[in-house]
Order: structure tokens, then C-alpha cells, then sequence
């Protein structure tokens, strides 16, 4: 039997690589996704938080039905100190709208629904199955290597992650860095949905998600988050590996964890739940500076192993960034097999598809934000500050000062002087 | 050309299976995989068929769930496959099980070799090749651990308790074989694909003749955990604390 060569072969099929599998199938394309894990969402990490909007008008044909838990209708963000915290809450009607702009997912569901849309559209997919290399002729990846067995592919597209070790074998791009990644760790607490529609305040089909800085990290580079899935609460800590690493820490990222949850801020929340999933993966803390770059002869980078989540203060963002950059890979490769030009020059018009899309409109947009918040004060002093001055102005065992004087007596009695201008100064990248 | 049917059972991955608190089972969420022993029971087919220069045939019975299994198992190396799709296939007991199988078995040209697995990794109730050989009058051996073919005649060997016993018999036969009985290899990417051009036939209750009303009904399924004996060694040296470990872990049968 002949070999087929196919018009590309996918690796990894996470949000990426089910997005671009789809939308070439789509297109009539032949297309392989290889999958490592059991299932597509098997080896699945995230805490997810996908925003819906940007992306329905280039995959709504896939999204549309596709098993969503809650539409995030209150935005909450939670300043913490050891001793005490400071919760906003935003929810306004657009929030409240279905269909909503974005949805906590559960990955082991979104991506098997993904995987099923794939394989309809007339994907191929194997899962169980690791690529061990690709193979690179003159310059040029012509197909991977699994199992020993050689599969050749006009154009391989690299989904495979945050540990992408494909993009650094096509000379894309060169090892992480510590002080670019963080670990990300997650428990799941199974739930009652009434009781998360109590809690939240929420009705069935809405939820809530919340970020918290300060203590949840112990005043380090990091931040702790919580959503509410349909009958669960996914929630965890994201902790920047370079300053967990740093000289000084007695605590381990699972006692962290352990600790965030014993919080009276949390713990009433997730009471009488019963833990299902505990996991934990490294993240980037990405940036424009620290993507890799995105095309070579025959190849093409997409989602997180292009580096594509971005941290942007009071988001985190990664999923719609890996289902557009996933779309739009497979759209450069349609472009490609119409010139029957598989080189970098050809596949280059992949760059121009994102740099018009929102992914590096984004990233550009952003591209500051990440060094800026790469500051102590921001997730150790501050915090501190808030609670301090919103304990004294709440406080009342005595004589009481008015409102003004006790938050000028506040902002007097620190640091906070000299470091607020500059701070401000960074507070004006974000 | 010789054929060989190899039954195979599509079953839910029970490593994905969670027990609730009631102990009911959670099978939300879980995929099917064709059971363990079956991939031992295919092997042995891909290997009869070498040795008998014959083809083979995947032959399964089950709900339309089981039509994701032709590609798994034809991956494994079988020529082509064969469904019984039934939705009586979830309420089966063995004799629903192998009248079908049976059923579909005679209506296959030049059948040399039944192979079943001895059991499914989900029931492991052991019935359905001692019934495919008796609705079939042929011959049936179990508790295959090791097999040969020389021309027309099967050489298998049986684990028994301590011992092992070797006999003879002639084709067409049924055997249910161990997992012991080779080393099932996972299948590679090219024969992932090439699956997916392989024939497939797909039958249903009216093309086969078949009794698939279950006498034996399953009232429910759920977790079963082992009480712990909870037993404390306190008193005494360690010296003593230790023997008297030794005698409970002899007397559980662990050592």
C-alpha cells in the first residue's frame, strides 16, 4: 500500500490542534491528529476560562454546541493579607447575557466534544500515540517520527503545548526559561450545583470567577483563582517558578495549595465538596517577547507551544488563543496547498493571519504588562496596605479618626511614598 | 482460504470509572476500549492466521457504541470485521452473547479457528466460547496458554492449577486463550490508518439467527471495598511484633 502523505499532520490534540484538525477537514484537507493521551483532554490541565466572543465568528461552526459549564456572569477580583482580604465584585447586564461572552469549561468534556467535530469533518485521529521527532530533510520538516514508523506530511503543525519540545527540534525556538514559566496547580471539588448557585450567587447556567493576589502566593510572583464549572469548583494557584525558587520559601507549591484552601475566604465555598481532580503543569507567563517564532520550512507553531497565553493582569488568557492560532494555522496551510509551497516563505502568510487577528493584536497590545507586574510590592506590599486601611476604617473601639485621615495616616506611614510613583508608572502599562 | 473469527467485547475503560458515595458506579465521561484479554485473543488470531496462511475477522456483538471498536481492532492487525450492532447487546447474559456470535460465526465461509478471550475484563463470566462451541457442535478448549497449529490440527496447551496440560485437537475448534498466551503489541500509527480502509460488515438481530432474550438479568452494578481488618501490633518487642506480623500476613495468604 502507498503511503499517504498527508496535507498536514497535527500533533497534539488539545484546543489547538482539534481547531486546526477541524477547520482543515473543514476545508477538505487531508489531516492526521496524533494525541498522546487516552483520550483528547485526557492529559489536560487547565482551569478553564474560555472566552467565547472573539472567536464565533471564525469557529462557530464547532463552538456552537459545544459543552460549556457556566457563563461568567460576576468577575471578582480578592486582594489577600495573612490577616485579612479585599473581595470586589463586578457583574453588570452584558455580564448577566446569554450567550455569554466567555465560560468556565471542563477540558476532559470540550475536548472530546472538539475531537468528535473533528473526526466528522473527516479528521483522522490516533490517539495512545507519541511522536518521537520530526523528520527534517534539507531544512525542511517532511513528516514525524512515531513508534519508529516514518509519516510523511506537506506541513506539520506543532500543538503539542507548553513543553513543546517540536518547535525547539525545528529550530523555532530555544529552551524555557524559569523566570518565564510558573506552575500552575489545580483541585477540583465536586459540588451540588444549587449549592454553587447559593454561594455565587448565581443561577444555573452563570457563575463566577475570581483571582486573588497577595497572600494566596505568600507575597510572591503568582496568583491563586477559583471557577465555578457546572457541579464543581475548579480552583488553584499559579506560582512564578523563578520566585518559588528563590532562597527563603517553607512552603511547598502543595501546602500552598493546601493552605489557599483553609482560607476563610474559600473554605466555606467548596465545605461538604469532595475533591475529584488534583493536577498540576507548568504555564508561561507569556509575552510578544517570549513567543517562538511561529513558521518554518514545513512547519507551523500553534498555541501554547507558540508560547500563546498571556498574562494580563487581572486575566489570564490561553484557551482562545490556542483555538484561533490552531483556525488559523490551518488556514495558512489551505493558502500553502493551493501554491503547493510548503516553505517558510509560503507558510509565512500564517504571521500575517494572526498579526490581523486579536491573538497579536493582543500580544502587542500587551506587551509590557508582564514585566510590569513582575514586582513584590504588587503581590506582597499592597495587599498589605489595602487590608491595613480597610481594617482601621472599619474598626471602631474607640475614639474614631474620620475616613481621610485614616487613609492619609496610612499612605504616610510606609514605603509607599517614594514607591507609589514609580509604581504608578508601571500601573500605567497594564 | 482458511478463516479465523476472533470475538472481541467492547468495554468501558474501568480505570476511568469512579465510585460514588453510595457506591454506585460513575461511568460519565468514561470510554470504551476492547477489553484487556481480548487484544491477547486478537494477537493469537493474527499469528494462527501466519501460520495457517488464512485470514481474519474481528467479530463483535455489540450496541451501536461498539462501532468506534472495528477501527481499534482491526488496527491490531485483523484482515476485516464484523458487527453484530443490537441494543440488546447491553442487557445480554452469555447465551444472548453467544447465540449472536454464533449466530454471525455460521454465517462466515471456511471458519478454521474460533478464538475467544477466556474472559471479558469487565464480567469475566467465562461462558461465551464453551457456548459458541456447543451451539456450533465443535470442539472447545479453554485456559489456553500457549498454541500451535500444524496443518490441520490445534496444539494447545492449559494452565491448570500447578500443572499444565497439552492436547491435540482437529479444525474447526473453538479455544479461549489467557492473556499468558503471547505479548499483545500496540498497534502503530500506519496500521492505525490503514485500518480505517479495511472492510467492515455490519449485521443486525434480523440477518442472523439468534436468541438474544437474556434468562439471566443484571439488577445492578456497583463499588465494592474490602472492610480493612484493622489490626494493631502494639504489645511486645520488636522482635515479637514482627513475627506476629509475618503469621497475620501468612494467614491473609499474602505471603
Amino acid at each position: 500500500m502507498d503511503d499517504e502523505i498527508f496535507d498536514a499532520l497535527v500533533i497534539g490534540g488539545g484546543l489547538a490542534g482539534l481547531a486546526a484538525a477541524w477547520t482543515l477537514a473543514d476545508q477538505g484537507k487531508s489531516v492526521l491528529v496524533i494525541e498522546k493521551g487516552d483520550y483528547c483532554g485526557a492529559k489536560n490541565v487547565t482551569g478553564g476560562r474560555l472566552y467565547v466572543s472573539p472567536l464565533l465568528p471564525h469557529l462557530g461552526g464547532l463552538l456552537d454546541n459545544a459543552p460549556f459549564e457556566r457563563s461568567i456572569s460576576r468577575e471578582e477580583l480578592c486582594v489577600m493579607s495573612a490577616e485579612g482580604s479585599l473581595t470586589l465584585s463586578y457583574t453588570d447586564s452584558s455580564l448577566a447575557a446569554l450567550p455569554g461572552q466567555s465560560y468556565s469549561v471542563c477540558r476532559a468534556k470540550l475536548d472530546r466534544y472538539l475531537a468528535r467535530q473533528a473526526e466528522k469533518s473527516g479528521a483522522i485521529l490516533a490517539t495512545k500515540m507519541r511522536v518521537d521527532e520530526l523528520i527534517i530533510e534539507d531544512g525542511a520538516v517532511v513528516g514525524v517520527r512515531s513508534g519508529g514508523e516514518a509519516l510523511l506530511a506537506r506541513t506539520v503543525i506543532c500543538c503539542d503545548g507548553v513543553l513543546s519540545l517540536f518547535p525547539q527540534q525545528a529550530g523555532l525556538r530555544g529552551p524555557l526559561e524559569p523566570r518565564h514559566c510558573a506552575v500552575g496547580i489545580k483541585e477540583v471539588v465536586e459540588l451540588d450545583a444549587q449549592l454553587i448557585n447559593q454561594r455565587f450567587g448565581v443561577s444555573d447556567d452563570q457563575g463566577a470567577a475570581r483571582l486573588f493576589l497577595g497572600d494566596a502566593t505568600q507575597g510572591r510572583f503568582g496568583g491563586g483563582f477559583l471557577y465555578t464549572n457546572k457541579e464543581s469548583i475548579g480552583l488553584g494557584l499559579v506560582l512564578g517558578i523563578e520566585a518559588f525558587s528563590a532562597e527563603g520559601l517553607d512552603l511547598t507549591a502543595p501546602e500552598l495549595l493546601e493552605r489557599f484552601m483553609q482560607r476563610p475566604e474559600i473554605a466555606p465555598l467548596i465545605a461538604g465538596g469532595q475533591s475529584v481532580e488534583y493536577s498540576a503543569h507548568v504555564i508561561m507567563e507569556g509575552s510578544f517577547d517570549q513567543l517562538s517564532r511561529l513558521y518554518g520550512n514545513g512547519v507551523l507553531v500553534a498555541g501554547e507551544a507558540a508560547g500563546f497565553s498571556l498574562n494580563a493582569g487581572v486575566t489570564v488568557r490561553g484557551m482562545e488563543y490556542a483555538l484561533m492560532s490552531g483556525h488559523l494555522a490551518a488556514r495558512a496551510v489551505v493558502e500553502t496547498c493551493k501554491r503547493d509551497d510548503f516553505s517558510a516563505q509560503s507558510l509565512s502568510v500564517y504571521q500575517k493571519l494572526l498579526e490581523d487577528s486579536f491573538v497579536l493584536k493582543d500580544f502587542r497590545s500587551h506587551r509590557s504588562v508582564a514585566a510590569s507586574l513582575d514586582h513584590e510590592r504588587f503581590f506582597g506590599f499592597y495587599p498589605g496596605f489595602v487590608t491595613g486601611l480597610m481594617h482601621d476604617l472599619y474598626r471602631v473601639d474607640g475614639p474614631k479618626q474620620p475616613i481621610y485621615p485614616t487613609v492619609r495616616k496610612h499612605l504616610k506611614a510606609s514605603v509607599i511614598k517614594d514607591a507609589l510613583f514609580k509604581d504608578l508608572g508601571k500601573v500605567r502599562k497594564l | 482460504m482458511k478463516r479465523i473469527v476472533v470475538c472481541y467485547k467492547w468495554v468501558l475503560d474501568e480505570a476511568y470509572i469512579r465510585l460514588n458515595a453510595d457506591m454506585t458506579l460513575d461511568t460519565n465521561q468514561v470510554d470504551h476500549k476492547i477489553s484487556d484479554y481480548d487484544r491477547n485473543a486478537i494477537e493469537a488470531g493474527v499469528q494462527a492466521a501466519k501460520a495457517l496462511e488464512g485470514t481474519t475477522m474481528g467479530l463483535t456483538f455489540g450496541t451501536a457504541e461498539a462501532k468506534q471498536s472495528l477501527k481499534a481492532a482491526l488496527s491490531r492487525g485483523l484482515d476485516e470485521s464484523c458487527w453484530v450492532n443490537a441494543e440488546e447487546a447491553s442487557q445480554a447474559d452469555g447465551a444472548a452473547t453467544a447465540s449472536a456470535l454464533a449466530g454471525a460465526i455460521s454465517r462466515i465461509e471456511d471458519v478454521s479457528l474460533v478464538i475467544c478471550a477466556e474472559g471479558a475484563s469487565d464480567t469475566f463470566a467465562r461462558q461465551t466460547a464453551p457456548r459458541i462451541g456447543a451451539l456450533l457442535d465443535l470442539p472447545v478448549v479453554t485456559s489456553v496458554c500457549a498454541m500451535e497449529l500444524l496443518g490441520n490440527t490445534l496444539l494447545a496447551t492449559r494452565k491448570l492449577k500447578d500443572s499444565t496440560e497439552t492436547l491435540e485437537v482437529e479444525l474447526p475448534c473453538v479455544v479461549a486463550v489467557l492473556p499468558e498466551v503471547n505479548a499483545a503489541p500496540i498497534p502503530g500509527l500506519k496500521a492505525v490508518l490503514a485500518a480505517g480502509k479495511k472492510p467492515v460488515t455490519e449485521l443486525t438481530p434480523e440477518d442472523i439467527e439468534a436468541d438474544l432474550s437474556p434468562r439471566a438479568k443484571v439488577e445492578q452494578v456497583r463499588g465494592y471495598v474490602m472492610d480493612r481488618k484493622n489490626v494493631v501490633l502494639k504489645e511486645g518487642s520488636a522482635q515479637e511484633k514482627v513475627t506476629e506480623l509475618l503469621a497475620h500476613l501468612r494467614k491473609e495468604g499474602v505471603l
